[in-house]
């Protein structure tokens, strides 16, 4: 009779982000405090209304409503619905049957909203922890539980993040086709961030790494359904979350140790997914610009049609690599590359390079170096300097799984096995 | 004979707050009231699934003096209940086991219906 098993997994925390950015194009942004008590009393509501009345028949129709309505009563309590009516030439909400209107509205709202939350005035940091919290439904808990820190800090950012788009009183409304072409790099990386903050989480817990890859797709997802910021470089981000999304659950075991590439199961892949990657990429592959995410796709793309490790084209990759350090020469690319390098012409092509790329060593505290420098002479056959080079990087306190992994390779070292 | 009882839910107000539960969890909660609900009403044994309440109202006292209530005092808020049909305690003991409010800290008093019930 409720029909509750029909909504899909998160569809609270969906309408949440909805709701939220319809609520504050239709108002103000000013008022988002209230906003979001709102459209959480209306999800309360639902809670206890649902599960004994059954399940209405337009369920987001229905949460819009009681939101609206919400926000309204406060609103007149608090006596400022009149200058509110007043200023905003505001028609009654309460019969306007606005959750009727087409998806792409919605989805338009929620695309202008990841705008103000990109707003240049807001730091990193800040960005992602207000787009998690009004787009995505976190709570300000799972926020500092997915992210690794604090509930206080979180709190905070998010204070100063309303406080500044209060105080520049950044409706979603007022998003301009213009800014938005102008600002879409900036939330290309705040969702390029998001991703890389689920896919490289130090996160012990395997869920909430997939959570936030899972909402960086749904928020990229805006900006390819909206021609201005469809752009190519917009879709070869899609296309390389896709890519890596669909290979996410193999990296980590059982146990919660790293799976590398060359031993994972790649019939355990989503292949769904990376089919879906594999379509955005070949779209994206128009015009006459190149970027870091047409190359990162392209990187991953190769690693998906690879039909085992071993047939891996690491010439393509290393090429994908080397431009990519011509791009950004950091020494995430400057690794990589080595990696490729070593894939092809040997252990000692790859040692080489970052000797010569990086001469005074790892950069402070990426652990990821030594691992990698371990790795290559451990292959070479140099266990002795393979030992030092692993015991380098356990002591730079990396992330459980890979710590793990560590301890292997260098108890591999130690008694010669493979 | 069937008998009806009154399931009432008392939130602890000493617990401590945990504030209010995120969209994710209001999702899986309501999920499980569903369930619940669904399963003893396919048994026949749920009459009313009942309601939730706000969590403050009026009190009207003897003498007709209207107050805000209820008061803070008090170590445990109603907050809601629910009618529920079976022969015995233990069976209405048994249901209340498995309701959601139970595993989630609340307390659920159950009260037979005294005159109407039959």
């Amino acid at each position: 009779m409720s029909g509750i098993t029909q909504l899909t997994e998160h569809t609270f925390r969906h309408e949440y982000g909805r709701l939220v950015a319809n609520l504050s194009r239709r108002f103000s942004i000013r008022l988002l405090d209230d906003i979001e008590d709102a459209v959480q009393s209306a999800l309360l509501k639902a809670m206890h209304t649902w599960p004994r009345q059954g399940l209405p028949p337009d369920p987001s129709a229905w949460l819009h409503r009681a939101a609206s309505n919400l926000l309204i009563d406060k609103l007149r309590r608090q006596r400022t619905w009149n200058k509110i009516e007043k200023d905003l030439q505001y028609q009654h909400a309460e019969t306007q049957p606005e959750a009727n209107s087409v998806t792409d509205h919605r989805m338009d709202d929620q695309l202008r909203m990841l705008f103000v939350s990109c707003h240049p005035s807001l730091g990193t940091e800040a960005q992602i922890t207000f787009a998690l919290k009004t787009l995505c439904g976190f709570s300000v808990p799972e926020i500092a539980h997915a992210l690794l820190t604090s509930q206080a800090s979180i709190q905070k950012r998010l204070t100063r993040a309303k406080e500044t788009l209060r105080s520049e009183s950044l409706n979603p409304d007022d998003v301009t086709e213009a800014e938005l072409v102008e600002r879409l790099p900036a939330v290309q990386t705040i969702l390029y961030l998001l991703f890389n903050e689920g896919y490289n989480s130090h996160h012990p817990e395997a869920l909430i790494r997939m959570d936030l890859c899972e909402e960086a797709v749904r928020l990229t997802q805006f900006l390819i359904q909206h021609t201005p910021t469809s752009t190519p470089d917009s879709q070869a981000l899609f296309a390389l979350m896709l890519l890596h999304a669909g290979r996410l659950q193999t990296r980590i075991n059982a146990a919660g140790s790293l799976v590398l590439l060359d031993e994972q199961d790649r019939s355990e892949w989503d292949w769904s997914l990376i089919r879906t990657g594999y379509h955005w990429l070949e779209r994206a592959a128009v015009g006459n610009i190149i970027s870091k995410y047409h190359l990162e796709a392209a990187i991953a793309a190769e690693h998906c049609r690879a039909l085992s490790f071993a047939e891996t084209k690491w010439n393509v990759i290393e090429q994908c690599y080397a431009l990519l350090y011509t791009m950004e020469p950091t020494a995430v690319h400057a690794l990589n590359r080595a990696i490729a390098l070593a894939y092809l012409h040997g252990p000692q092509a790859g040692i080489s390079w970052l000797n010569k790329s990086y001469p005074d060593g790892a950069p402070a505290g990426y652990h990821h170096w030594p691992a990698a420098v371990g790795e290559l002479h451990r292959r070479k056959g140099d266990n002795v300097t393979a030992i030092k080079y692993f015991e380098q990087a356990l002591s730079m306190s990396p992330p459980p799984a890979e710590k793990a992994f560590l301890e292997m390779r260098k108890q591999q070292c130690f008694t010669g096995t493979d | 004979m069937a008998k009806k009882f009154l399931f009432v839910y008392r939130d602890s107000t000493s617990a401590p707050n945990q504030g209010m539960p995120s969209p994710d969890q209001m999702q899986e909660l309501m999920a499980r009231w569903g369930a619940w609900i669904e399963k003893f009403m396919k048994a026949g044994q749920m009459v009313d699934p009942g309601d939730a309440l706000h969590a403050t109202g009026k009190v009207l006292r003897a003498k007709g003096v209207v107050t805000d209530g209820p008061f803070v005092e008090a170590k445990e808020l109603l907050g809601g209940y629910s009618v529920i049909q079976c022969d015995t305690y233990e069976q209405a003991l048994a249901i209340a086991k498995e309701c959601p409010a139970h595993h989630d800290g609340s307390s659920i008093e159950i009260r037979e219906l005294a005159g109407l019930a039959g």
